[in-house]
């Protein structure tokens, strides 16, 4: 029986440790992408006062059911950060109630001191579209503030 | 010569790595887990549907009517009498008043020139009082 290399085995020298000089390099690219591609908000904030209130409760929906609507002090309604008038909102709405199987959300988000009627002809175009769950966004008022007022 | 005695230092010159991949994955799991996404707040309605429209009986509604001050005028049913309130009364008031009659409905109606906010606030005094049954409308 010969001996493998006549016995004069050669030293490895391949590291028998796992490479670990670039992981940090992927840790930190892995950090670097999860912080750029964090979206927030898919719509920007509008210069708006939020109304506040007491009994504001989250809203116990997925985010991708809630549609927002803003409208400003003017009465000018912005649906995914753009303009509309009054009379197309139920237009607009209505496909995408339509389209999300009747579970959409409507977050009303008003500025505190816009007059009420447009309040109410935007109620008239949602009940058109046939929405049904509407949410006052509102901002939580502490019970201190109230006793202040 | 005390150069030929001077002893090799043993302390590396470079600095330490290793620990580094510790460190960020480290960063990269608190930011994980501390993002939290904010959740909208707000008071949450029920609209009716379209041509739903249900007669009730006066002495069930009790209307809240909202000027544009923002005082409160509160009618029970059929009575002509109106009592003024703050928005911030309208709790207790509505914790008695449906105590005494549970199909009590309240009918918020607001004047077209109130701002939003005083109607938010009678609103968030109803829910505040567990109300369920409300209507909002506009004053005509």
């Amino acid at each position: 029986m010969s001996i493998k290399g006549g016995g004069f085995e050669r030293k490895s020298k391949t590291s028998s440790e796992i490479p670990s000089s670039s992981l940090a390099d992927i840790a930190f690219l892995l950090l670097i992408f999860f912080m750029v591609t964090t979206v927030f908000q898919s719509d920007r904030d509008r210069p708006i006062t939020w109304p506040e209130a007491e009994a504001a409760q989250k809203i116990d929906e997925k985010q991708k059911n809630i549609l927002n609507i803003w409208m400003e002090r003017s009465g000018t309604v912005y649906m995914n950060d753009q303009p509309y008038q009054m009379e197309q909102v139920s237009a607009v709405v209505a496909p995408l109630y339509s389209g999300s199987d009747r579970a959409l959300v409507i977050s009303i988000r008003g500025d505190r001191d816009v007059p009420y009627r447009f309040m109410d002809q935007l109620q008239k175009e949602l009940v058109a579209a046939g929405v049904v769950r509407v949410v006052f966004a509102a901002e939580l008022e502490q019970s201190m503030q109230r006793e202040r007022r | 010569m005390a150069v030929l005695n001077q002893k090799k230092q043993k302390v590396s010159d470079e600095i330490p790595t290793s620990s580094m991949a510790d460190i960020a994955f480290l960063l990269l799991i608190f930011f994980l887990v501390t993002t939290t996404f904010p959740k909208d707040k707000g008071l949450a309605i029920v609209l009716p549907e379209q041509g739903e429209e249900a007669q009730v009986s006066q002495r069930n509604i009790l209307h809240l009517i909202v000027q544009p001050t923002g005082i409160v005028d509160v009618k029970r049913g059929e009575a002509t009498q109106i009592q003024q309130m703050r928005p911030q009364e309208i709790e207790g008031l509505w914790r008695q008043e449906v105590t005494a009659n549970p199909n009590l409905i309240a009918a918020v109606k607001t004047h077209p020139d109130a701002a939003y906010r005083y109607m938010v606030d009678v609103l968030d005094a109803l829910h505040a009082a567990n109300a369920e049954r409300i209507s909002l409308q506009i004053l005509e």
